[in-house]
């Protein structure tokens, strides 16, 4: 079964809590700026502003706030907490440099 | 049917935001997109690009690996059989959010095939992206009423004696079908194995043809 793929395992199949959501395996955004913070996260990443795992950490560590103790009720969408993530990394490695 | 729940537990599939939510979002986001082209850490087309990547993309296809290592180590497909969630992790592939997979093997007696009735229920951490025809309204509705026929559409004809099992996959439940290992390959290594076992097979509308 070879077939080509492009796409970084390691950030297209996250798992846990980081996982993105899917569909049958289609990623599901509901809005243009969902797609917009992923693919900005996504580009940094693959230039070297941050690692992917520092990204992934923060990521959790976000969803996991939202979650608090209702992980079927977060308090927050998916890409909300990815957001703030990235607003947060972004804070940190701008100053630095 | 009415017991067949299709909606997914995942928390993140629908939006409950309003407009103004979305407006105060997506302008914070606008402002780290302007801040990051104007230094330059970002480039449009780029980000335009990646979009594209990661929406097409094909995903994990871990089930050919799942499938050639039952066809060589029959104590590994015994506990496939009998535990498919576990077995599959064993081979470290995860990713399934609360869905557990059942594996069902083709023989001479037996053909297994998979679909989703009511939507597109599809293991994504060993199939990837589900085709479109799997996801098409002709399909989901007439493999279950003509099985036969639909797997002539696919090139596959099977004999008269040979029982067709359709599995109807669910919010919980998805299927991986272990097609028969082709004649001829006794020789192929496990590697050489996975190579040859394609998408359609693991859905059970074709058969692996060796090499």
């Amino acid at each position: 079964m070879k077939e080509e793929r492009i796409a970084k395992p390691e950030i297209a199949e996250m798992s846990g809590p980081a996982a993105i959501p899917r569909k049958s395996g289609e990623m599901v955004f509901h809005d243009d700026w969902e797609r917009k913070s992923f693919t900005i996260a996504v580009s940094l990443a693959e230039q070297g502003l941050f690692e992917w795992e520092e990204f992934q950490s923060e990521l959790i560590a976000s969803i996991k706030e939202a979650e608090g103790d209702d992980p079927h009720h977060p308090s927050r969408g998916y890409f909300e907490s990815w957001l703030i993530s990235l607003e947060k990394l972004l804070d940190k490695k701008l100053t630095e440099s | 049917m009415s017991t067949h729940n299709h909606d997914t537990p995942n928390p993140y599939h629908d939006s409950h935001r309003d407009e103004a939510q979305n407006k105060a979002l997506a302008e914070r986001v606008d402002k780290i997109e302007a801040l990051l082209l104007e230094k330059g850490l970002v480039a449009q087309d780029a980000l335009d690009k990646l979009a594209d990547i990661y929406e097409n993309d094909l995903g994990p296809m871990n089930g050919a690996k799942v499938v050639a290592r039952a066809w060589v180590d029959d104590e590994y497909k015994k506990r496939l059989l009998e535990d498919a969630t576990s077995a599959i992790a064993e081979l470290g592939f995860s990713g399934l959010q609360g869905e557990h997979m059942v594996a069902v093997e083709n023989t001479p007696e037996v053909h297994n095939v998979v679909v989703c009735t009511l939507c597109s229920c599809y293991p994504w951490p060993v199939l990837g992206l589900p085709p479109s025809w799997y996801k098409s309204f002709a399909y989901r509705s007439k493999v279950v009423i003509e099985p036969r026929e639909v797997l002539k559409e696919f090139g596959t004809t099977l004999p008269d004696d040979v029982e067709v099992r359709v599995w109807d996959s669910s919010a919980e439940i998805r299927y991986l079908v272990i097609p028969e290992r082709p004649e001829g390959t006794e020789n192929l290594s496990e590697t050489e194995l996975a190579d040859i076992v394609n998408r359609d097979s693991m859905i059970g509308v074709t058969k692996v043809a060796a090499p």
